[in-house]
């Protein structure tokens, strides 16, 4: 899957960022230059991808 | 999908500024102290349209000064679309710079969706 960061610009101004394609910390890195750019973050939600994509990452250190 | 963040735009770049007032079609912004109805401030002055008092960006906090008098001397929507085609241009011109992609696509209830492709020429 390829490495995409999509963002929603609401007619307010405020910004919604939402990565794909990234596996773990590897989406919070990649679109940290666009957060600290924008302003002020006034939320963020790791989804169930986030930890699996984690639990997967664990799982390889653990085996290697 | 993996993290969703959320962002309260806040003007910093005069360079994404003066975009923006060119996508608006809007007088590009004046660094000097405007007065407002009971006050000054200083900053980059954006006239918006039908707006009595200018509205005064302060780069360096973050912050906009402004008096519209709850809507009677200016209409809010003409900053909020000033706002909302300042965060396109900054988003736009800093994924750039990473040498990323940008895709721009206008929705029907107002929003604007940028599609960054991480890596991709521009």
């Amino acid at each position: 899957m390829s490495k995409t960061i999509e963002i929603l610009v609401s007619p307010q101004g405020e910004t919604r960022i939402t990565t794909f394609g990234f596996s773990g910390a590897g989406c919070q890195e990649a679109s940290r230059f666009l957060e600290s750019a924008l302003g002020q973050r006034s939320g963020e939600r790791l989804t169930a991808d986030f930890y699996q994509d984690l639990q997967q990452q664990e799982r390889s250190q653990v085996d290697s | 999908m993996s993290h969703i963040v959320t962002i309260q735009t806040q003007i910093k770049d005069v360079a994404a500024l003066r975009l923006a007032t060119k996508r608006l079609k809007l007088a590009e912004p004046v660094y000097g102290t405007a007065k407002l109805f009971s006050s000054e401030a200083t900053g980059w002055q954006v006239q918006l349209p039908k707006w009595r008092y200018p509205v005064v960006a302060d780069i360096d906090a973050g912050s906009l000064a402004f008096d519209n008098y709850e809507g009677r001397w200016g209409d809010q929507v003409e900053l909020d679309r000033l706002v909302q085609s300042y965060a396109i241009e900054k988003a736009s011109l800093e994924a750039r710079r990473m040498g990323h992609t940008v895709l721009e696509q206008p929705l029907e209830d107002g929003m604007v969706k940028l599609t960054i492709q991480v890596g991709g020429a521009s």
